[in-house]
């Protein structure tokens, strides 16, 4: 069975992008993301994120990397409300806690781990549609002139997360296989396991890239060049969001405060910068083609001129 | 191989002085003191046991070995003219081809048709020769229909194909390949064989072939070299490797210089042809001759029990009727308690191009203390049928059942878990396991260390642990593709194991695309084609009755319910010299 991080080929605005284009635009939500404390902007980033990834097709990716992301979400937001006992609204009094001495849980540390764990959630989201979308051969092509002689690090960035995800999937069957006599295999073994076992693997793949001559210098212009009529909109909106999260942190937008008590700004800044990172999830949308226009299109008489354009893909 | 094509005294393809190498952390160096060279257009044969060093050597010769795993070197390796012990893989890349133990590890792309253009990519290879190159290698090892498939939703035979084409299509002068038909169905492996022959006739390509089972490609060889230890032990002709191996490591020799020595005949044939000939004009025009019960080798009664052909979904309503037989009626009282049981069973996977039934409709059944073989090209559906017994893949129709199952899947790796071999099998049941099969010298080893075939053991000790003895013995052990990587000796282990453990009662069914282990081990065999049962019955028979899925023995001799070395050997004897 397929990871739902593996890459599929589909014909959509995302996946026909260049990577440099996809790694622009998914990016920007997660610079967005690292610059932003204010939850309300880090749930739109979280929002844009999910959204790019329903339109990009890769719901399956989005949905388990929300299982995961807010899973790590809720482990943070327990760690922080136990270690700081910073904050005046005092949630419980759980008395004195070996190694963590005196424990009491406060609102505000709570939201500030809410505000670390969206943070958290965001990347991971972004990370899985970047996964599921992006090409892994183009990205590989792309890298070539930055890491010529590094083909390790041409593996790692792109083939390390497909090579865990197909990893994963045959290792939790050979958990399930294990005879009752072998010591068993919790999650933190599996986990480590598949960390290590990627590395190595990757380093094998990386192996094989070298023998299949990545760090030749062969003629550069002979490499494959997919340009798409996509690249520009993703680049745009990547600079878009980009420019409006840093005018937005220089004016204030990231209005939030934990301690010693919450406060959450939500001014017009906050307001437009938010709005702004949420319609930028919109980018990989492409318009559905509507059967009664193409209908009434195959029925009516073209110029020569009109059927030379159809033919070279333009629309019409 | 002619001399002309073996350019003697041309600068060699491959020469490697005096290399001397351990690994890190190892105690005992995998190479000593090795020569050897290899002319330009030559045909060698790298044989051995199991980590006795062919795949260092091989990695050596690419420059894996040492700029990839690190470790002590001594000595020179030259490729081409370039020093590869100086050079690195990247800049051998142009003149070597090197195709790895695990397919799993060697593939860099997304789709197959990526996979295979990528290293002409590499090497700046204008679009049109690409695409013609790609066409040309994807033909010849029949792989153009997986060219717009996904990399991650091929067989291991196929990808190891695919391995092969992405080696070949750049046209090196030396092609390095580690077992490369340990995943391959019968016809694969030898259309490989002969197609790498081929290679190296018409294009003049070096070839350097590690193998276990010999007996596809000794009689494609020019020269045979023998690895002991670390060392080379041999360097010479097909024929004189045969002798060779009679005093110094006789579970090097082939199943048909087997048949050959037990028979008192000489000279050991290289290869069927070679025996055929050999035999020509002594009693092989008497020994298929039809009317003559012979004995099965394992002595259980007559071997011309009749295979048992099974009605083909895919061929409609007219489709064959399976005849009333011995075989079936042993069969029906076998179900009334087997331990695998599938009735109609249908199986839907998707691969990439939407779904498609892998299984369609099988009927089997498994008996306590049965050995079953279970035998068919790549992607014939043996492995999704285990996985489905095992409860790893949900039936798209009908049922499947089995009893306390016992399953080793494809990869091994997958099972070892933890650093230390002791830490995956600790207690009493983790060492009866671990000497099981023979693995208790390495309990404090990294399992990352071991070997391929040592890693195969061991992970089956782990789906074994605590299944071995008294109450804990499963209903049914499955195994998908356990000889990959090992050596005769070691497959005679685990036939030995097999054994013992049909012999306490439990039921073994295993997948494999060796035909030499299936006539060892396997009292029946069942063929699976596109995902149905084509051929059910006694091994002696399924395994003589055809070309491909026949041993070589069979092939040799060519008599009905004649498969292993000892039981040709017998016959031979009956007939007497002509």
């Amino acid at each position: 069975m397929r990871s739902p991080f593996a890459y599929i080929p589909r014909r959509g605005p995302l996946q026909s992008a260049r990577p440099g284009a996809a790694v622009a635009y998914l990016g920007a939500l997660v610079v967005v993301a690292f610059l932003y404390s204010n939850p309300l902007v880090l749930v739109a980033a979280g929002l844009a994120a999910c959204l790019a990834g329903r339109l990009a097709g890769a719901r399956p990716a989005v949905r388990s990397a929300l299982r995961m992301g807010l899973g790590l979400a809720v482990l943070i937001v327990v760690v922080n409300a136990l270690v700081v006992d910073r904050g005046e609204t005092v949630l419980a009094r759980l008395g004195h806690w070996p190694i963590f001495g005196q424990v009491d849980v406060t609102l505000e540390a709570v939201v500030a781990g809410v505000s670390i764990g969206l943070r958290a959630a965001v990347t991971l989201v972004a990370f899985a549609v970047y996964s599921a979308c992006v090409d892994p051969d183009k990205v590989l092509r792309a890298l070539r002139p930055l890491a010529a002689r590094s083909a390790l690090t041409a593996t790692l960035v792109s083939r390390l997360v497909p090579v865990a995800a197909a990893d994963a999937g045959r290792l939790r069957d050979a958990a399930r296989l294990r005879g009752p006599g072998a010591a068993a295999v919790g999650k933190g073994p599996l986990a480590r396991r598949l960390l290590a076992g990627s590395l190595d693997r990757a380093v094998d793949v990386a192996a094989t890239l070298e023998l299949r001559g990545y760090s030749l210098g062969g003629p550069r212009g002979a490499g494959r060049r997919e340009p798409s009529r996509h690249d520009a909109r993703f680049y745009a909106v990547a600079a878009l969001v980009l420019v409006a999260a840093i005018v937005g942190k220089v004016v204030g937008a990231d209005d939030f405060r934990t301690y010693p008590t919450i406060a959450i700004g939500t001014g017009p800044a906050t307001l437009a910068v938010a709005a702004i990172v949420l319609a930028g999830g919109l980018a990989p949308w492409r318009r559905a083609r509507r059967p009664g226009r193409r209908q009434a299109s195959v029925g009516s008489v073209w110029s020569p001129g009109e059927q030379g354009e159809r033919r070279g893909g333009r629309r019409v | 191989m002619s001399e002309l094509a073996i350019r003697r005294g041309a600068a060699p393809a491959l020469a490697v002085e005096g290399l001397t190498y351990a690994y890190p952390r190892s105690a005992t160096p995998a190479l000593v003191e090795v020569s050897v060279e290899v002319a330009p257009g030559e045909f060698v044969l790298l044989a051995g046991r199991s980590a006795s060093g062919k795949s260092t050597l091989l990695r050596a010769a690419c420059g894996l070995v040492p700029h990839f795993h690190g470790g002590e070197v001594e000595g020179r390796v030259t490729v081409a003219g370039l020093d590869a012990i100086e050079a690195g893989p990247g800049e051998l890349a142009a003149a070597v081809g090197y195709v790895a133990q695990d397919p799993e590890t060697q593939v860099v792309s997304t789709t197959v048709a990526a996979e295979i253009e990528l290293p002409l990519e590499m090497r700046g290879d204008a679009p049109g020769p690409r695409g013609r190159a790609v066409e040309e290698v994807a033909l010849a090892l029949a792989i153009p229909h997986l060219l717009g498939r996904a990399v991650d939703t091929l067989s291991g035979g196929e990808l190891q194909r695919v391995a092969l084409a992405a080696a070949l299509v750049t046209r090196p002068r030396l092609v390095l390949l580690d077992e490369p038909t340990s995943q391959l169905d019968p016809v694969s492996g030898d259309e490989l064989i002969w197609l790498l022959r081929r290679l190296n006739e018409e294009w003049g390509v070096a070839v350097v072939l590690a193998e276990h089972r010999l007996e596809r490609c000794l009689a494609a060889a020019d020269r045979v070299v023998a690895v002991e230890a670390g060392r080379i032990g041999f360097d010479g002709a097909p024929r004189e490797f045969l002798d060779w191996t009679r005093h110094a490591d006789p579970t090097l020799t082939t199943p048909a210089a087997r048949l050959f020595a037990l028979a008192g005949i000489e000279p050991l044939p290289v290869g069927v042809r070679d025996a055929r000939r050999t035999l020509e004009g002594r009693t092989l025009g008497e020994l298929g001759s039809p009317g003559r019960p012979q004995k099965t080798k394992r002595g259980a009664g007559p071997a011309l029990a009749p295979v048992t052909p099974v009605p083909h979904p895919g061929k409609g309503a007219g489709g064959e009727v399976r005849p009333p037989s011995r075989l079936a009626r042993r069969r029906r009282s076998r179900n009334d308690r087997a331990v695998l049981r599938a009735a109609g069973l249908w199986v839907e996977l998707d691969d990439g191009d939407g779904p498609r039934d892998v299984l369609r409709g099988i009927d089997l059944a498994v008996a306590p203390g049965e050995r079953v073989a279970l035998m068919g090209r790549n992607g014939a559906g043996k492995s999704t049928l285990l996985r489905t017994a095992a409860g790893l893949v949900e039936p798209a129709a009908g049922r499947v059942a089995a009893e306390r199952m016992a399953l080793l899947t494809q990869n091994p790796s997958d099972f070892l878990v933890r650093e230390r071999v002791g830490d995956e099998l600790p207690g009493d049941h983790g060492r009866g396991a671990l000497r099981a099969v023979g693995m208790e010298h390495a309990i404090d080893a990294d399992p990352r260390d071991l070997s391929g075939g040592e890693r195969q053991r061991l992970a089956l000790a782990i789906a074994l642990a605590g299944r071995l003895d008294g109450d804990g013995i499963p209903g049914l052990v499955a195994l998908d593709e356990p000889t990959r990587g090992m050596d005769r000796g070691r497959k005679d282990d685990l036939v030995a194991l097999v054994e013992r453990l049909a012999d306490q009662g439990a039921a073994v069914l295993i997948a494999t695309h060796d035909v030499e282990f299936a006539a060892e081990f396997a009292a029946r065999v069942v063929l699976l084609g596109d995902g149905v049962v084509i051929a059910d019955g006694p091994s002696a028979d399924i395994l003589s009755g055809g070309w491909y899925f026949a041993t070589e023995v069979a092939r040799v001799l060519d008599a009905p319910g004649v498969v292993t070395p000892q039981r040709g050997a017998a016959l031979l004897a009956e007939r007497g010299p002509a």
